[in-house]
């Protein structure tokens, strides 16, 4: 059973796949926006099937934005914005939301921070009017915040430093990232949860959220008016400022393989691989994603029929690349089998990628994993929550949500060369980082 | 786009604005086989979901041989008389589909989902994994070796296995207390005969229902569904018996030492109530007051107040007999004793002060509004009518679920905690690092037990 707690521990895996592929036949959903005079923007999906609304809020801030000292403060925001402000106090956001049927999460990547509201349509106004509150007047009592200081630490034991991909991957960003902000992980190193001040709380709130930062997208059993009515009641008066300076910081081109080996007490080991490519928004998104399906979705998949049916040397392949507004990483996992040398599925897994560059993939492996990219658009939209995720992740990271109806030319275009073209420039030696978590049993001592 | 905008407003305009949603019209059928059909049209997105619920599931695994119903659910696609297991694969993927089966206690299940567009041969591969799988020798030792070093993966989170231990030991390793995935012992005594034992005695029209939901019209595909499943034959299936348990009387700990871990992780209850516990509906509000949201009294104070945690849960697991109640937490290795005290406070509160009038609001408001997402889509309709199929529950279950659940009062949650909420006699679990935790919880019960997380299964030795 896994525990499903707001405040999640959602920065952990990160959308192998927010966006997804509307293809040629995908549906439209109208979509209705409005810019409010601070420059806060709102996009409306009315639909009454159910008689509730999904209210996704993204602030363009994440770790990204932090520095050596205060990493992890974005995601310590995503708890204390809902510690309590002038109007709703220390608890009264949950206890009032939950008294009338709503229900709150948030999660935060290294590029945003995303609020998410679900309540039955009664609560509409309520909600704008806690959400107003916490972005203008957020409280900072110092006694809420050592306890939810301890509340992060132990998210942090929990997610990271009690799994063993959560260790693994946080040193493999560590060490492919020397110069840019992406080399920390978003929950923070454990010194600076326990060392960031009151100061750079403050610094960080008004750097992150300014009206002019924020996106909101709601879905559901509402009208567009009504829901801007209530925007510009609640919303509009609230002043704007500076938004978060720049990152101006570029990653120099790695020019060799790095490599890094965590040795843990573990029942198995584990593999990670990654390789440096593009922000979000830029030509090969889409090929790429072509590729990873191809080497990676479902079971006739490359790697899988590979490491998983036919050499059994592995329980699992996946890969997964997270939306990013700067250069970011491809990050391909394999769960080694006991007793099989993680070099083994490391040497598999070159092997397939050296077959992918030198030659084309077939037409039915192109047009199957068109096929998988547009069910799973239909699987992402299906909800008004996933719809509100997808439509708030095309506006902020491909700069307009209706790129969201383009996706599906943008995947019908790719041809099997631009695969092999991807392939070819991404998956080289020179731009790769392995980790390799090795299991230490007890009274076998340290290597 | 304007047009489109005014065209969606209307239709808001027209739709009720009333929480109290309805299970949308479906229909029944049942074919001369004796295969139950539940058929409900949903026409939002143009897919379609099939789930399926053979109604006998790990309880008929033989003593021993634990993960037998679950391997036979996963071979379902590992091979057919029409197409290998890489044929079978190669053209769910390249539909787009899934295709996905497994077992729990009560019974064996599986969901597919394709695009409406490929009904035809989405129906021919669910029939061909239904009816027509081979169980190749090859496939099942691959299945049988891979389910092994899951369990050894799993053991590798404190919190992916802390219900499996938690399970095994309120029930004694019996019933409820197996593993309905197997262990690293018991799946490397299953051999191919007694997977195909199990699927032919089990596997029958009559012990199985068919949830079919998504975008097709019903009369259509009662068509397709009787020419493909029409000719499935199979003798009645054999009744199993699910070993009922009363709760446990007094109080017993097992601590399972995990030699890295960094915090605790626990589980504490009793045996709890069934799915069709004429009470389940006060015990879930009352759950709601105590453990199973935000604001919950365990989360409260365990994390919003002491911050001792990231997160403190209750959950009652509802089954054909009753299943486990459990509060579950975790916390640094320092503060596992303080944190237990305290989760046992907060119970003890609950029976002292029982509910308040405002907390009793908040959630019958909270369990009313966040309901609707839970039966939005095709996929999760179809779960729950054939979960009601399984359990004799009406569609009551939701049409009736917020008069039934205005209808709990302050005397009835009185009444429940009484009877369902232990107080003196509880089961803990705990995962943790035994050297820095084990002389603080022996205080908790007089029975103390103890295991290694690298022993084979999440029963027996040491206990």
């Amino acid at each position: 059973m896994k525990m499903n707690w707001k405040r999640s521990a959602q920065w952990v895996v990160l959308v192998a796949l927010v966006v997804c592929a509307g293809m040629a036949q995908a549906q439209e959903y109208p979509v209705a926006t409005k810019t409010l005079k601070n420059g806060m923007k709102i996009l409306v999906q009315p639909d009454p099937s159910i008689p509730n609304v999904a209210l996704y809020t993204f602030y363009r801030i994440g770790s990204r934005n932090e520095r050596p000292g205060t990493t992890g403060l974005s995601h310590f925001f995503e708890h204390i914005m809902f510690n309590g402000a002038k109007k709703y106090g220390p608890g009264d956001l949950d206890k009032v939301m939950e008294a009338n049927g709503g229900s709150n999460n948030a999660y935060t990547t290294r590029n945003v921070t995303v609020y998410q509201d679900w309540f039955p349509r009664s609560a509409l106004e309520l909600i704008f009017d806690i959400e107003a509150d916490r972005i203008q007047n957020l409280s900072f009592d110092p006694k809420k915040i050592e306890s939810e200081r301890g509340v992060v630490a132990s998210e942090r034991r929990s997610s990271v430093d009690g799994e063993n991909e959560g260790v693994l991957s946080e040193q493999l960003w560590a060490t492919a990232f020397i110069a840019h902000p992406y080399q920390w992980p978003v929950v923070g190193w454990m010194s600076d949860i326990e060392h960031w001040t009151m100061a750079d709380l403050k610094h960080h709130f008004e750097m992150g959220y300014s009206p002019s930062n924020a996106t909101m997208v709601v879905v559901g059993d509402v009208t567009p008016e009504e829901v801007f009515g209530l925007a510009e009641k609640y919303l509009e008066p609230i002043p704007s400022h500076a938004p978060p300076p720049p990152v101006t910081t570029v990653e120099p081109e790695q020019e060799g393989e790095r490599r890094l080996v965590v040795h843990k007490a573990a029942e198995l080991p584990l593999l990670m691989i990654a390789y440096h490519v593009p922000r979000t928004d830029n030509a090969d998104f889409y090929a790429l994603n072509v590729l990873r399906s191809i080497l990676f979705q479902g079971e006739s998949s490359r790697m899988y029929q590979r490491l998983v049916d036919k050499d059994q040397i592995a329980l699992d392949v996946e890969s997964e690349e997270e939306l990013a507004f700067d250069p970011t990483l491809l990050v391909l996992y394999a769960q080694p089998k006991e007793g099989v040398d993680p070099a083994k599925c490391e040497k598999e897994i070159y092997e397939e990628l050296e077959r992918v560059a030198n030659a084309p993939v077939s037409d039915q492996e192109l047009e199957k994993a068109k096929n998988f990219r547009l069910a799973e658009f239909y699987r992402q939209v299906q909800t008004i929550s996933g719809r509100a995720n997808t439509i708030g992740s095309y506006e902020v990271f491909f700069g307009d949500y209706r790129k969201l109806f383009d996706a599906a030319k943008n995947y019908s275009g790719v041809t099997k060369e631009d695969v092999q073209r991807a392939a070819k420039k991404y998956f080289g030696a020179n731009n790769r980082t392995v980790a390799t978590l090795l299991p230490e049993n007890e009274g076998k001592g340290k290597p | 786009m304007v047009v489109l905008v005014a065209a969606a407003m209307l239709m808001a305009g027209a739709a009720a604005r009333g929480q109290n949603v309805k299970l949308p019209p479906h229909e029944k059928v049942v074919l001369p086989n004796g295969l139950t059909v539940l058929l409900l049209e949903k026409h939002s997105v143009p897919m379609v979901n099939i789930t399926g619920i053979v109604k006998t599931g790990s309880m008929a695994d033989p003593v021993g041989m634990e993960g037998l119903a679950s391997t036979t659910a996963g071979l379902l696609r590992k091979g057919t008389k029409g197409r290998t297991a890489q044929q079978f694969s190669e053209v769910i993927d390249f539909i787009g589909g899934s295709f996905g089966a497994d077992a729990g206690a009560d019974y064996s299940s599986f969901s597919a989902e394709f695009l409406s567009k490929d009904t035809d041969k989405g129906l021919d591969l669910v029939a061909d994994a239904l009816l027509h799988p081979t169980f190749p020798q090859a496939e099942v030792d691959k299945l049988l070796a891979q389910s092994v070093d899951g369990v050894k993966a799993e053991k590798d989170s404190a919190r992916d296995v802390i219900f499996d231990y938690y399970q095994a030991y309120l029930y004694g390793g019996k019933g409820y207390g197996r593993p309905t995935g197997g262990d690293e012992v018991s799946l490397k005594k299953i051999q191919r005969p007694e997977i195909v034992k199990f699927y032919e005695t089990y596997y029958t029209p009559g012990n199985t229902i068919l949830a079919v939901a998504g975008d097709f019209k019903t009369e259509e595909m009662k068509k397709k569904l009787e020419a493909v499943f029409g000719g499935w034959s199979g003798k009645a299936a054999p009744a199993v018996k699910t070993e009922a348990a009363g709760a446990v009387k007094g109080k017993r700990l097992l601590l399972v030492d995990k030699s890295d871990a960094t915090q605790t992780y626990f589980a504490i209850g009793n045996v709890g109530i069934s799915a069709t516990d004429p009470d389940r509906t006060a015990v879930q509000v009352v759950n709601s007051v105590f453990g199973s949201r935000f604001t919950s009294m365990l989360n409260e104070a365990l994390r919003v107040e002491s911050g001792l945690t990231y997160g403190a849960t209750s959950f009652f697991s509802m089954e054909k007999e009753p299943g486990p109640f459990a509060m579950f937490s975790f916390t640094r290795n320092e503060t596992t004793e303080k944190a237990i005290d305290m989760a046992l406070e907060v119970l003890k509160k609950l029976h002292t002060d029982g509910v308040s009038a405002e907390q009793l609001s908040s959630a019958k408001s909270y369990m009313k509004g966040q309901f609707p997402p839970s039966i939005e889509t095709s996929g999760q309709l179809a779960r729950v009518i054939a979960r009601h199929e399984f359990y004799g529950l009406g569609d009551d279950e939701v049409n009736e679920r917020d008069k039934r659940i205005d209808a709990v009062t302050r005397e009835t949650a009185k009444r429940v905690i009484a009877k369902d909420f232990p107080l003196d006699n509880l089961v803990f679990v705990l995962i943790g690092k035994a050297a820095d935790i084990a002389p603080s919880v022996k205080k908790f019960a007089e029975k103390q037990d103890a295991k290694e997380i690298a022993a084979p299964g999440f029963w027996g030795s040491g206990q």
